[in-house]
């Protein structure tokens, strides 16, 4: 093989060949390029999404949860602890109920709608460390560290909000009020202070009361059904887990926010998977693409390769010319495409994100993404070029000269 | 003798088998200028095919030089066509991308010699067929004479040990075609240049030293 043979004519068929065919392979070859990297990231970020949605609003990084058998946490010294641990954002620990929550809309028993929904307690400057529900107040105010009798909702238990459950809400305002039913038998009645929409049906169907006017209910004293917890450094839960650990909680439930996403989970799995499938469909398209790009060039040059086989030239220079094609625009879509992408499409989607169900959805175009689809790419331009210049070199000088 | 052609045949498979080559013997001496000449479908190309490398006789050998080149791998056959064969086809058969100089000095970019050398000796072959002023035009920008003269060159630059042309003036008006005869017989005269060449061209056989003359695959005695 003469490979300087073989990138000499390649250069010479590219600069001296048809500008327009040229511009309009690159053009394809960028298009797919964007195609490519545009599908993953979209999933990309549809994921991100969702997981942050649970993080953020849900989980935090980690859930501690009390030992089996057990109702509650019961080792205050080690929750209080937990904070000190460097790299940790914060922690919010939770009393859990499933109260009966009733609202009599017209003060007479006759039009009263009710239902069981999750009620937790916070500490509500502890909570603004872990979650952004503070952040997601549609009505109304987020609860404070002195309130006995007010009562946060989600939207889903609000109603009037657009909510997936409209139908099963309560149909209350802030200013209203709501008895609940504990599951120790006390009722107690609690105004609305305000209604958050987070955009995660699972949280917006929790009430939330502080934890001051759990303990009175529940007659216990810095305990937990469960602590979150928040870290710096997302991808590390499991360092801190032992760290957790060592503060002496050696049998509680400790879990990473992935462990509990359950149906969200599978979600996000069938996204990375649509997405691998799209791209490996994006990924033959372009291999077809420049399989009929070197085809046509090969036709149309058929002349031309016997003649450089009876000059001498071998096989495998004039595969390798039309090789080096096809590697010209995989790698001049790719550069072009990543230009588009990281200088045009994401900044423009970071700017004006995508309003889906699970929340604002960019671009996550990340080193993964761009690294997969530049070898994609590049091995579809390989094996496209190389299947029709084989070919058309295996050809006898003959048949390629005369036809 | 340069070469030595040995009962060589050639058939061409198909529902009814065409044997174009019936049982060819003949030599040629080095330095010869040779035409091969017979009517249409005689075998004259067929013959040239065979000799030059670019087609496989059915039996019988071609010895060149000492060497029985019929059972030549295909990378052997590259590199005999490449080092010691040059050809020139009757349809010029210039890549058109490739201007006059590139064209003749790609035969030695292809046998790695050096590029100021192989610029050198391009220029020189070109400047030989007369076209000195023409080294960096494309094939769309000479007249076919002049195509044809830098097909000539790109035969020769290697220093080709036989010349294979077929049919060369067949796309040539009269004059052309006069200059690019002449031009063969200056070689043949001036280098001693061993030139085998189809033609259909009675008024070609006085450039020539010796015409084959064949008929129905067979040389006419």
């Amino acid at each position: 093989m003469n490979i300087k043979a073989s990138f000499f004519l390649a250069a010479t068929s590219i600069k001296r060949g048809n500008k327009g065919t040229l511009a309009m392979t690159i053009l394809i070859m960028t298009l797919v390029y964007i195609n490519l990297v545009f599908i993953s990231s979209v999933f990309g970020g549809i994921v991100e999404a969702i997981n942050t949605q649970s993080i953020n609003n849900q989980y935090g990084n980690i859930v501690i949860e009390p030992e089996i058998d057990e109702r509650y946490i019961k080792n205050r010294k080690a929750m209080e602890l937990i904070n000190t641990i460097p790299g940790i954002v914060g922690s919010s620990a939770h009393y859990v109920d499933n109260p009966i929550i009733r609202y009599d809309n017209r003060s007479d028993g006759m039009d009263v709608k009710s239902g069981r929904w999750v009620l937790k307690s916070i500490t509500p400057s502890d909570e603004k460390t872990v979650t952004d529900i503070h952040k997601s107040m549609i009505e109304g105010a987020f609860l404070e560290e002195a309130d006995r009798y007010e009562i946060m909702i989600g939207k889903e238990v609000a109603g009037g909000h657009g909510g997936d459950l409209d139908h099963l809400s309560l149909g209350v305002s802030v200013g209203d009020k709501i008895d609940v039913n504990f599951s120790n038998g006390i009722t107690r009645e609690y105004t609305v202070k305000g209604i958050f929409s987070t955009k995660s049906t699972q949280v917006d169907q929790m009430v939330f009361v502080t934890k001051k006017e759990m303990e009175s209910v529940l007659d216990v004293h810095n305990w937990a059904s469960e602590v979150l917890v928040k870290i710096e450094k997302l991808g590390s839960e499991d360092e801190y887990i032992d760290k957790i650990r060592g503060l002496g909680l050696y049998n509680e439930d400790i879990k990473k926010w992935s462990d509990l996403m359950g149906f969200t989970s599978s979600a996000s799995s069938s996204f990375t998977m649509i997405s691998l499938i799209l791209g490996a469909i994006g990924t033959i398209v372009a291999g077809v693409t420049i399989f009929i790009i070197i085809f046509v060039s090969v036709v149309n040059n058929r002349k031309q390769i016997g003649i450089l086989k009876a000059i001498g030239m071998r096989e495998s220079t004039i595969i390798l010319y039309f090789v080096l094609q096809a590697l010209f625009y995989g790698i001049i879509g790719v550069m072009f495409g990543a230009a588009i992408i990281l200088f045009g499409i994401r900044p423009y989607f970071i700017s004006n994100p995508l309003d889906f169900p699970v929340g604002w959805v960019s671009l996550k175009v990340t080193f993964d993404i761009i690294r997969i689809s530049n070898i994609s790419l590049i091995v579809a331009a390989l094996i496209g070029g190389f299947l029709p210049a084989y070919r058309g070199a295996r050809e006898s000088i003959l048949k390629s000269i005369w036809g | 003798m340069i070469i030595e052609v040995k009962k060589l045949k050639k058939t061409y498979e198909g529902e009814v088998p065409t044997h174009a080559l019936k049982d060819i013997n003949f030599g040629v001496k080095k330095g010869e200028f040779v035409a091969l000449m017979g009517r249409s479908g005689s075998g004259k190309s067929t013959l040239l095919h065979q000799l030059g490398l670019l087609d496989t006789p059915t039996a019988g050998k071609v010895i060149m030089d000492g060497i029985d080149i019929v059972s030549f791998s295909e990378k052997e056959k590259s590199e005999f066509r490449l080092k010691k064969l040059g050809y020139v086809f009757q349809s010029y058969a210039l890549l058109p991308e490739l201007t006059a100089l590139e064209s003749v000095y790609l035969p030695l970019m292809i046998s790695n010699i050096d590029k100021g050398e192989y610029i050198k000796k391009a220029s020189k072959m070109l400047k030989k067929v007369g076209l000195g002023d023409r080294l960096h035009h494309l094939p769309k920008e000479m007249s076919g004479g002049e195509q044809q003269r830098v097909a000539i060159a790109r035969a020769l630059v290697n220093d080709p040990m036989i010349l294979f042309a077929d049919e060369p003036t067949a796309n040539l008006d009269s004059e052309s075609s006069k200059v690019i005869l002449k031009l063969f017989k200056e070689l043949n005269k001036d280098i001693g240049q061993t030139i085998i060449m189809v033609t259909h061209e009675p008024d070609d056989e006085k450039y020539v030293d010796r015409v084959i003359w064949l008929k129905d695959g067979l040389i006419k005695k």
